[in-house]
C-alpha cells in the first residue's frame, strides 16, 4: 500500500504553506509513520465493524429550540476583520 | 503543616472549622507560583488579582456558613485548551495567541458554580499534540523534580503546577496519555475517566473521539473529588453519556491483571519494578494477580497515529484566519489561509495535519483511516473479552520515567513510543489512573496505571485509593525547599 508521500500535493490540501525546509523534515517524518503504521494495513480485518464512539453510543442532538448564549458581537470578537456584523476576508478570485 | 501539599477534604475541614482561609491557602500556591516559574514556566498565565478577589468571597461565604462545595476555595489550575470566559485560550500556539474565549467551558461552569479558586491558565504542547511541552510555541515547561528533564506533555504544565503547590490540583486533557503520562514524570496522580463521562464542550478539540479531560491531583481522593464534580451528561456535548456508572469489586477480592505486552522489550526496568513492587504489596493484600495478553496492544500506536491525525486535520481546518485567531496576509482569501496557517501552527501540528490529510485522502481513506477504526474495534473488543476474566489492568504509566530535553526530539517514534501504555485506554474509551509509586536511580518519579471497563470510574477510584494507601509513597519535589 504504501507509496512515498507527495508533501507538496498534502500540503495543498492542508492550505499550509510550507518552506522548502519544513518541506524536506516533514516528508521524512511522515515515511517514517508511514512506515510503521504499516503493518496496520497487513491485518485482516475486512468484517470487521467500524465505530466512531469508542463506546458505540449513538450521538444524541440536543433538541432543536434556540436559547440565550454568545450575542451577534461576542461571537464576532475574535475575528481579525468585521465590518457592519461581517467577517471581512481577501477576495476569493484571483 | 505545608497547605500546598494537603489533600482538598483536609483543607475543606480546616475552611469548615475557621482554622484557615481560603485567602491564606490562595497566598500560598500564589507564592509558590511566584518562586517557582523562572525556574519551570508551567503557567502561560497566573490569576493573581482575580485570585485573590475569588478566594475572599470564598472567605466570606466560610464565615457565613454558606460554602458551595467541597471544593469551595480551592485554588484549581486549567491546561490552556480549556475555555474560561473573558481569558486567552492559546492552546500554547501561535495561531491562537490572542484568543479571548467569550464563553466557560461546561467542566468551568460546574467548577465555578462549586466555588473553585482559578489560579491561572497551564503550558501544553501545542493544541496538546506532544509529550514533553517541547512543541510549546511559549517555550517548554521543566520538569519540578529536575528541570534538565521534561515534565511529559501534553498536559506538562497541569502536571507540574500540582507537583510544586502552585495549585492543589488542575484539569488537564488525555488524547493519548496527556493526563497520566506527565503526572507520571511529576510524581503526582491523574486521571483520564471514561470517554464521555466528561463534558468535551469549551475544550478546544484535537482527536474528538479519544479527547477527555480529567484531573491532576496530590491524591486519588483529591481526583474522585474532582471527577465528581465535572462528570456528568451535557447536551452541549453530543458524545456525552448518560449516567449509568458499573460498579465492580474494590477490595481484595479484585482479581486484576497484568498486560503481558507492556512488561516486555520497549519498557525500562524500572518502571517493570514499579509494577511488579505493586503486584507483590496486592498479593499480600489477598488479591489475585494474573497475567493476561493483549496482542493488539503493539498495533495501538499505529492505530493512534491514523485516527488522531485524520480527527486533528478535521477540527484545525477552522483555523483560517477567518473567524478567529491571527491573520497573515494575502492577494486572495486562499492565500491568506495559507499563509496563516504557515505562519500560525508550529512544526508538529503541521506533522499531523498533514498526516491526517494524507490518511483521509482519495485512496487512501480505507487503507489508512477505514483500517485504523476497524483495528480499534478489535481492540475494544479485547478488552471486553479480558475484563471478562480480571477487573483491573495494571501495566507502567510510562515505559521510562522522564526523559531530558532534545532527547527524542530527532526521530517522531521514538517520542510517539512514550505513550505506548496510555494510548489502549483513549482507544477503548476507558477510564484509567496513574499512581505515582516510588524514584528512579536518577530521584525521577515512577507511577503504575490502572485500567479498568468503562462506567467503572468510580470503581476505579476507591481500588486506587486503597493502593495508593498499600504503595504510600509520599515524597515531593525538593525544588522549593531550598527557596523558602
Amino acid at each position: 500500500m504504501k507509496k512515498d508521500i507527495d508533501i507538496k500535493s498534502v500540503a495543498k490540501l492542508a492550505a499550509i504553506n510550507l518552506s522548502e525546509h519544513e518541506e524536506k523534515k516533514l516528508e521524512k517524518d511522515l515515511n517514517i509513520i508511514l512506515e510503521h503504521v504499516e503493518a496496520l494495513s497487513k491485518m485482516d480485518i475486512d468484517d470487521e465493524e467500524i465505530s466512531i464512539h469508542p463506546l458505540g453510543e449513538i450521538l444524541n442532538l440536543r433538541e432543536d429550540i434556540s436559547s440565550e448564549f454568545l450575542t451577534h458581537d461576542e461571537a464576532m470578537s475574535n475575528s481579525p476583520e468585521t465590518e457592519d456584523g461581517h467577517f471581512v476576508v481577501p477576495p476569493s478570485l484571483d | 503543616m505545608n497547605l500546598s501539599n494537603s489533600s482538598i477534604s483536609e483543607i475543606n475541614k480546616l475552611y469548615k472549622s475557621k482554622e484557615l482561609k481560603p485567602s491564606e491557602v490562595y497566598e500560598e500556591v500564589f507564592t509558590n507560583a511566584s518562586l517557582s516559574e523562572s525556574i519551570i514556566h508551567a503557567h502561560l498565565k497566573l490569576f493573581q488579582e482575580e485570585g485573590i478577589e475569588a478566594s475572599k468571597l470564598s472567605d466570606e461565604r466560610f464565615a457565613e456558613g454558606k460554602q458551595l462545595s467541597d471544593l469551595d476555595g480551592i485554588p484549581i489550575a486549567i491546561k490552556d485548551n480549556i475555555n474560561l470566559k473573558n481569558h486567552e485560550t492559546t492552546c500554547s500556539s501561535k495561531i491562537l495567541s490572542n484568543y479571548v474565549s467569550p464563553y466557560d467551558a461546561t467542566v468551568i461552569t460546574k467548577l465555578r458554580n462549586s466555588g473553585v479558586v482559578f489560579t491561572g491558565k497551564t503550558n501544553l504542547d501545542e493544541f496538546a499534540m506532544g509529550s514533553s511541552t517541547e512543541n510549546s510555541a511559549f517555550g517548554p515547561t521543566k520538569n519540578p523534580w529536575n528541570p534538565e528533564h521534561v515534565p511529559g506533555g501534553s498536559s506538562g504544565g497541569s502536571a507540574a503546577v500540582v507537583s510544586v503547590g502552585s495549585a492543589l490540583a488542575s484539569l488537564g486533557s488525555d488524547t493519548g496519555g496527556s493526563i497520566r503520562q506527565p503526572a507520571s514524570f511529576c510524581g503526582v496522580v491523574g486521571f483520564k475517566p471514561t470517554y464521555g463521562t466528561v463534558s468535551r464542550y469549551g475544550l478546544v478539540a484535537f482527536a474528538s473521539s479519544l479527547d477527555q479531560i480529567g484531573p491532576i491531583t496530590n491524591s486519588v481522593e483529591d481526583a474522585k473529588i474532582i471527577f465528581n464534580s465535572i462528570k456528568g451528561h451535557d447536551p452541549l456535548d453530543a458524545t456525552s453519556i448518560q449516567d449509568t456508572s458499573i460498579e465492580i469489586p474494590e477490595d481484595k477480592t479484585a482479581k486484576v491483571g497484568v498486560i503481558k505486552e507492556l512488561m516486555e522489550d520497549g519498557i525500562s526496568d524500572e518502571s517493570k519494578n514499579e509494577v511488579e513492587k505493586t503486584i507483590k504489596l496486592l498479593e499480600e493484600q489477598g488479591n489475585k494477580v494474573v497475567e493476561v495478553s493483549l496482542p493488539l496492544t503493539k498495533m495501538a500506536l499505529s492505530i493512534y497515529y491514523l485516527i488522531a491525525p485524520a480527527e486533528c486535520s478535521a477540527n484545525l481546518s477552522r483555523l483560517d484566519g477567518v473567524r478567529y485567531g491571527s491573520r497573515e496576509s494575502g492577494e486572495t482569501s486562499y492565500e491568506m489561509i495559507e499563509n496563516t496557517r504557515a505562519e500560525g501552527f508550529g512544526e508538529e501540528v503541521k506533522k499531523r495535519i498533514l498526516l491526517g490529510t494524507y490518511a483521509l485522502s482519495a485512496g487512501y481513506y480505507d487503507a489508512y483511516y477505514g483500517q485504523a477504526l476497524k483495528a480499534r474495534s478489535l481492540i475494544t473488543k479485547d478488552f471486553d473479552n479480558i475484563f471478562q476474566e480480571v477487573d483491573y489492568l495494571i501495566s507502567p504509566t510510562t515505559p521510562t520515567p522522564a526523559f531530558k530535553f532534545g532527547e527524542k526530539t530527532e526521530n517522531p517514534l521514538e517520542m510517539y513510543m512514550s505513550d505506548l501504555c496510555t494510548i489502549p485506554a483513549n482507544l477503548a474509551g476507558l477510564p484509567a489512573i496513574s499512581i505515582p509509586t516510588g524514584l528512579s536511580n536518577q530521584n525521577m518519579p515512577l507511577s503504575i496505571q490502572l485500567m479498568s471497563p468503562a462506567r467503572t470510574d468510580s470503581s476505579l477510584l476507591k481500588f486506587s485509593e486503597k493502593l495508593e494507601k498499600l504503595v504510600a509513597f509520599n515524597q515531593r519535589t525538593p525544588l522549593l525547599k531550598d527557596m523558602k
